[in-house]
């Protein structure tokens, strides 16, 4: 039960309205509530004044309280069932928070256990973490100190780096230099190679020249040999004929001395002395006449022989010659011969149409082919034969040349025999002088024999004479001998010079048959590649093989196909005229073939209508395919292009094209080309003679030879005219 | 007369070596019966009955060979033309008409006029052409329909025109040669040589 305290009581005065009004606006709002068997009220809780209060209640505050206790009864039940089933959720909760707690436990204690473990764990861990730490240390330090040392060396390195770059620097200033060196060098060597292959050939034309020259000169040198053997000869004969000279006038002047003995001591006898010097006179007249005679004839023996001899090797030259030339000849005759016989082949060839055998003819033709070839081949040898008769001929002038030189030396040692025999006759004339002073000294001699007297010192004088003239003679045979050795050095040297260039002369000869041999093989490799050549191989860094292109057969084909169709329309034409008449005379029969003819030509229709729409789509094609090629052209090169084909006067045809820049201002700036079998060149109109146009033709055409520099330029101006102004 | 000499002295221009070049190539087509008979026409040129062709297809072909042979002539740039006879069916080689030409150059490249009796250019000629008659007695019989092909063999830095194409040179392996004569205008040296494709009965002899 709720006790509440009742509202303070109003005095009885104010009471006139109504107590409902009067509770409800009394000040004080407490409400009373009376039961049957009310409770004597707490005393210390009230007034005297409020005691009499309380009695008031009203059926309606009863109702009221009832009400609202019945409210807080309901509310208090609602609560207690609230309370119950919270209390009922709360034991669950609270089960399932002591399971949960249960649960827990049990984690716990699995985790304490878990945690022993790891601990355990953890110290077996932390003790293998010591040891590792321990060992990484040490690794570590181990590291550091490798660490330090790689540090050192990479210093090292590093200093050893630069040093190297430093160097490799210096090396490849060093390349650089060497490398300008080596082109300097390269440069140089590629001249002086040139310089040395120029040298070479210039060596090589001097070689040649000094080997004609020696050839030239070796023969000169034989000539001059054997002109100085035979003038060695001849000197020795004429010291021979000097000494024998000598031994006579040795024998004459003891003659002479025995006979001035005998004139000494038989002084008397003079008579008999000038018969005696008479008879001397006449021996000496004698002798010397013979030796005349023998001199002339030795030296003409001398002369004949050796003129014998060339005669020999010159009639021998000759004779090689002209059996060279007779050679010649019987080759020339045999090449007419060959080519008389070619010329009968052909003559034959011409008349072969003629024969009936077409197999024999074949036959035949081979046989000639064949013949052909041997004689081009018998040609070929021939002209080698002749080649080298040439060659031999050739040899053979130059033996004569030889020989006309040796003549020439031939006169030139007559001359020198001239000369040699003025100096004999010189001599002569010393020994005719000679012979009168001897006459002199014998007139003398005479004298004193008939005047008698100083008879000592004209023999003096005479001794004096004789003395004299015999030094003069010794001194004139030792002239003769040192004149013999010399010839006989030069001779040596000559015969050295001889041999060393004989020598040559065999070295050039293997030279040439060595050369024979290579212009033999080259003969042959020309003949094989001239057969090569009309077979019709080619270099194709020479040459270019084109071919014309040829629609002719295409043209043929489709020729034929309209003439077929045309003789295939024609026969239906006919068919349809006789079936038309045929028609006209039955007229059953006739629809027949009318419904058979109507058909083919419905077929034939058909041809021409898919044929013709085959053209009609390779035309749609073509032009879509060539107006796509324009435009592209035109988008890739900034040129409309229109191309027309014109005829010049003299009725070449000329193709043109005019050229439109999409940029261009006006309709006139157009470009003209005209186009002639791979030739391309601008044509002159208004735009292309203006001034800065013009200018760019003559740079970019005609200067550098380039349309495409010049359009491409051209299309950027346009451009840059178009977009920056 | 006016017309002959006329005709004589058209030979030794560098024009007419061309024109007498596409003229053999006519005559080997009679002969060796490339195109039937009745497409050709019979006309006195060089002393001779020659014979040229009358279809249009192939006159115009000839006509632009023609000019574009002597351009290259007048160029220097032309080393020898070769006719080429092939099988229509198989495209294989039969014959091949080799004309090897030798300019001179200097008259190419100084203009010098050369002087040889026309009598003489006319005899060569006519020999040739007899040659080219009397070839058909030797030559393997073409018994199947052929087709022909012009190839030139220039100098490399010749232009390609739009009408000539890059070709192999159609060689026949292992061929019989035969040297025809030749003929010297003084300004072109015409070499002639027909190799043909050997008969295999004759390889077996």
């Amino acid at each position: 039960m709720i006790l509440r305290t009742p509202p303070p009581k109003r005095l009885k005065s104010d009471a006139g309205g109504s107590p409902i009004s009067a509770n409800a606006s009394g000040s004080g709002n407490q409400l009373v509530i009376y039961e049957d068997s009310p409770l004597p009220a707490p005393v210390p809780l009230q007034t005297s004044d409020d005691h009499s209060d309380q009695h008031l209640c009203t059926y309606q505050c009863r109702q009221m309280v009832k009400a609202d206790l019945l409210d807080a009864f309901s509310k208090a039940e609602k609560q207690v069932q609230e309370y119950q089933t919270k209390l009922q959720t709360l034991n669950a909760n609270f089960s399932e928070a002591d399971a949960e707690r249960k649960q827990l436990r049990d984690k716990f204690l699995y985790s304490e256990q878990e945690l022993a473990a790891a601990k355990g764990r953890e110290k077996m861990l932390q003790e293998q973490l010591l040891m590792e730490i321990n060992n990484s240390q040490e690794r570590y330090t181990k590291a550091l100190q490798s660490c330090h040392e790689l540090e050192v060396k990479h210093q090292n390195e590093m200093n050893l780096r630069k040093k190297a770059e430093s160097s490799a620097a210096t090396a490849e200033e060093k390349a650089k230099l060497l490398e300008d060196k080596l082109t300097q060098l390269s440069g140089s060597v590629d001249r002086e190679k040139k310089r040395l292959n120029n040298d070479i050939a210039q060596l090589g034309k001097e070689a040649k020249l000094s080997v004609s020259r020696i050839g030239a000169d070796l023969e000169r040198m034989q000539c001059r040999a054997q002109n100085a053997e035979t003038e060695s000869n001849l000197l020795r004969s004429q010291l021979e004929q000097l000494k024998l000279k000598f031994d006579e006038c040795l024998h004459e002047k003891t003659e002479v001395d025995k006979k001035l003995s005998s004139f000494t001591s038989q002084t008397a006898s003079s008579s008999d002395n000038s018969v005696l010097v008479k008879h001397l006179q006449e021996e000496v007249k004698r002798y010397e006449a013979e030796v005349r005679e023998a001199r002339k004839l030795k030296s003409r023996h001398v002369d004949i022989e050796l003129l014998k001899v060339k005669l020999l090797e010159e009639t021998s030259r000759r004779e090689r010659a002209e059996s060279g030339l007779a050679e010649l000849q019987d080759l020339q005759l045999s090449m007419e011969k060959l080519n008389s016989e070619l010329s009968s082949w052909k003559s034959l060839l011409n008349d072969i149409p003629g024969v009936s055998c077409p197999d024999d003819i074949v036959m035949k033709f081979s046989a000639l082919q064949n013949e052909v070839v041997q004689s081009s081949m018998k040609i070929g040898e021939a002209s080698t034969r002749f080649k080298q008769l040439e060659v031999a001929l050739e040899a053979a002038q130059l033996g004569r040349q030889n020989a006309e030189t040796e003549a020439a030396s031939a006169k030139e040692k007559s001359e020198a025999l001239k000369t040699d025999v003025k100096r004999i006759e010189v001599m002569l004339s010393l020994v005719t002088e000679e012979k009168e002073q001897l006459k002199a000294v014998v007139n003398e001699l005479r004298k004193s024999d008939s005047e008698g007297s100083v008879p000592g010192a004209t023999d003096g004088t005479l001794i004096q004479g004789f003395e004299s003239s015999l030094a003069k003679k010794e001194n004139y045979l030792k002239d003769l001998e040192k004149d013999l050795s010399e010839l006989k050095d030069v001779n040596n040297r000559l015969r050295s010079e001889m041999e060393l260039l004989n020598e040559k002369l065999v070295d050039q000869a293997r030279r040439n048959k060595s050369l024979e041999r290579d212009s033999d093989r080259l003969r042959s490799e020309i003949s094989l590649l001239e057969s090569k050549l009309g077979h019709g191989d080619f270099s194709a860094a020479n040459t270019r093989v084109l071919r014309m292109v040829n629609t002719l057969g295409v043209e043929d084909e489709a020729k034929q196909t309209i003439e077929a169709l045309q003789a295939e329309l024609q026969k239906a034409k006919e068919r349809l005229q006789a079936v038309e008449e045929l028609k006209n005379q039955s007229g059953d029969a006739g629809k027949l073939v009318d419904s058979h003819i109507t058909g083919k030509i419905a077929q034939l229709k058909e041809q021409i209508a898919t044929l013709e729409k085959r053209e009609e789509r390779y035309k749609t094609v073509f032009a879509d395919r060539i107006s796509v090629f324009r435009r592209a052209c035109c988008e890739l090169f900034g040129y409309k292009i229109v191309m027309d084909e014109h005829q010049r006067p003299n009725g070449i045809p000329v193709t043109r094209f005019t050229l439109q820049s999409i940029y261009a201002q006006s309709d006139d700036e157009k470009l003209e080309f005209e186009y002639e079998s791979g030739n391309t060149s601008i044509l002159n109109n208004g735009y292309a003679s203006q001034g800065e146009i013009a200018k760019q033709i003559e740079i970019f055409i005609r200067k550098f030879n380039s349309i495409p520099a010049f359009t491409a330029n051209l299309t950027m101006e346009s451009f840059n005219r178009r977009t920056l102004y | 007369m006016a017309s002959k000499t006329a005709a004589a002295k058209d030979i030794i221009t560098l024009h007419g070596s061309a024109a007498i070049v596409s003229e053999f190539f006519c005559t080997i087509l009679y002969n060796r019966a490339v195109y039937p008979e009745e497409s050709f026409v019979k006309v006195k040129k060089y002393g001779l009955p020659m014979l040229l062709i009358e279809d249009e297809s192939v006159k115009s072909f000839m006509s632009n060979l023609t000019s574009q042979i002597s351009e290259w002539l007048e160029a220097g740039k032309l080393q020898r033309v070769v006719l080429v006879i092939m099988s229509k069916a198989t495209g294989e080689v039969l014959e091949r008409w080799n004309f090897r030409i030798e300019t001179d150059d200097e008259v190419v490249e100084k203009g010098v006029s050369r002087e040889k009796c026309d009598k003489e250019i006319m005899r060569e000629i006519q020999a040739i052409m007899r040659q080219v008659a009397s070839s058909v007695t030797y030559l393997p019989c073409l018994d199947e329909t052929c087709v022909f092909d012009v190839l030139a063999y220039t100098d490399t830095d010749v232009a390609v025109p739009f009408t000539w194409v890059e070709s192999d040179p159609k060689l026949i392996a292992n061929p019989q040669m035969v040297k025809l004569h030749g003929f010297d205008t003084k300004i072109h040296k015409v070499d002639t040589l027909v190799s043909y494709k050997n008969d295999e009965w004759d390889e077996e002899e």
